[in-house]
């Protein structure tokens, strides 16, 4: 992985980046990370560290106050809002509260960003259904996600952030809500995913799951970022 | 596997369907189309009415004839007439009767008996079309009458600037009708933005445009208008149908099936630019608020 990283361009790079909520204080302060194309990276830290909040940056939902930002090579502070737009179609994003459309069912929110993307039933059906089997599921494509449980509702949303085979996959604790084998079986399609180039940017607390996957570390401790595991 | 495929069919829709306190909207909206129905048929009718007027009084005119002596009336209104008839092609000339004639002084001079040596003007009217009072003025002198003629222009006129104001109102007030409808479908987009923030988050955040979520918001706009307008516009065209067949609502414009035809092309045509500003203003409204969104970032 770090052969990788000195050969590929980085498709995240922070410089000295800070971020302040209005007047408040700065709750990141002086980040400065890369994510190499191809690279799989953890984030931890503890709760409240601003672990979200560099996600959120990486996903384009905040603008720093201060510092670079670039993405696949731009900076993120000259983007038009449909160069804005374009990147996030090549992210790919799990969140905690999974922030699935509650009137469309498991199988339209998992087909949004292609449907997004301009894409038609027809070309994106198979790919869609295949998916739901594969994240277990397929039994549940017609439901709505009222009806889901907390680890079904999971699986939905990270079917929807790697259905459009992304280029950069962020996902905050997507394991929190599912029993182990599940998670491991998650672990295993963003690994899969990472196999097959995508960059794969994961926040969690589970010390588990970092051991599970050799891969670069990134922790965040009262807004300031750190590479390797915490001591 | 298959049988799951095949039972997904159709996209469903980005926006909830059924969203709470649409009735109410539609309502206001069913409302403000009639209102602008019944606006345009009021100044169709006004428009027509003016027309009717016009025609009316241009193609009429009254001759005076004046006489120096009373006792040849009757041969000089029937050779006044005769002039007349001769040069006017396609036209009436009616002798008003000596009666006729005392019966338009009482509204001047009252009911009481009028002297019989009274003199009474000799008085002949011209109907027909693209008369000219010059014309007219002409012939007679040079066939030896001393001839006043009254063309009705004075009273046209009046009555053409009345009938333009009835226009202009029935415009005006379609204008306003329609301005407020604009301003009920910004403020409508306003309120299903928000209600639908989370909808709108999760798209943003799969990539969507600010176009491609605008088109949602326009899409449902355009159905509301074309609910509202189709209902509105309906229930206006039914009461220019019960106007039309029940009462003699001629002094009004309304003139049965005839005109009433062009009056219904009219209203669709309403309908379609209802339902027009209702999806533009929710396309603009959208963007806008997209837009002042992520300058809030």
């Amino acid at each position: 992985m770090s052969s990788q990283s000195t050969l590929l361009p980085d498709l995240v790079n922070f410089e000295r980046v800070g971020l302040r909520y209005g007047r408040g204080p700065e709750v990141l302060t002086d980040a400065t990370l890369d994510l190499p194309q191809g690279s799989f990276t953890f984030l931890t830290g503890p709760s409240g560290a601003g672990k979200s909040t560099l996600l959120k940056l990486c996903y384009l939902s905040l603008l720093p106050s201060r510092g670079l930002i670039r993405m696949f090579g731009k900076d993120t502070a000259l983007l038009s809002n449909p160069e804005r737009q374009a990147i996030k179609r090549r992210i790919g994003i799990v969140l905690q509260d999974f922030h699935l459309i509650e009137h469309l069912s498991v199988y339209e929110n998992v087909a949004l960003p292609l449907r997004v993307s301009g894409q038609t039933r027809a070309i994106y059906n198979d790919d869609v259904v295949e998916l739901l089997q594969w994240v277990g599921l397929g039994h549940r494509m017609q439901a709505l996600p009222p009806t889901l449980s907390g680890g079904e509702k999971q699986r939905a949303a990270i079917a929807r952030a790697v259905i459009a085979k992304p280029d950069l996959l962020i996902a905050d604790e997507p394991t929190g809500n599912v029993d182990p084998i599940i998670g491991r079986r998650l672990l295993r399609l963003f690994s899969e995913m990472n196999r097959m180039g995508a960059t794969v940017l994961i926040a969690t607390h589970d010390t588990h799951l970092i051991d599970e996957i050799d891969a670069r570390v990134l922790r965040i401790e009262d807004g300031h970022v750190f590479k390797g595991k915490p001591t | 596997m298959s049988a799951a495929v095949k039972t997904i069919s159709r996209e469903a829709p980005l926006l909830p369907e059924k969203v709470r306190n649409t009735r109410a909207l539609w309502v206001v909206l069913i409302i403000m189309a009639l209102l602008a129905g019944c606006a345009l048929l009021f100044a169709r009718g006004a428009m027509r009415l003016s027309g009717d007027w016009q025609t009316q009084l241009s193609d009429t005119m009254s001759v005076q004839i004046m006489l120096e002596n009373t006792s040849e009336w009757e041969t000089q209104t029937q050779a006044a007439r005769s002039e007349l008839l001769g040069v006017l092609v396609g036209a009436d000339v009616d002798v008003i009767s000596q009666s006729e004639a005392r019966n338009m002084l009482k509204p001047w001079l009252g009911n009481t008996a009028l002297p019989d040596d009274l003199p009474i003007p000799a008085l002949l009217e011209i109907t027909g079309s693209d008369l000219s009072a010059n014309f007219v003025q002409t012939t007679l002198d040079a066939a030896g009458f001393t001839a006043t003629i009254d063309d009705n222009s004075r009273y046209a006129d009046q009555l053409q600037t009345t009938a333009r104001k009835l226009v202009l109102i029935g415009v005006g007030i379609l204008i306003l009708i329609l301005s407020a409808g604009l301003a009920v479908n910004v403020f409508a987009t306003r309120a299903a933005m928000t209600a639908q923030k989370e909808i709108i988050r999760v798209l943003v955040q799969v990539g969507a445009t600010d176009k491609f979520i605008s088109r949602l918001f326009i899409r449902q706009a355009a159905m509301r208008g074309a609910v509202g307008a189709f209902f509105g516009i309906g229930l206006a065209a039914l009461t220019w149908l019960i106007l039309s067949l029940f009462g003699d609502w001629g002094g009004l414009g309304w003139t049965g099936f005839g005109a009433g035809l062009i009056d219904l092309v009219w209203l669709i045509i309403l309908g379609f630019i209802f339902a027009i500003i209702c999806s533009s203003a929710a396309g603009i409204t959208a963007l806008k608020q997209l837009s002042f969104e992520r300058k809030r970032l």
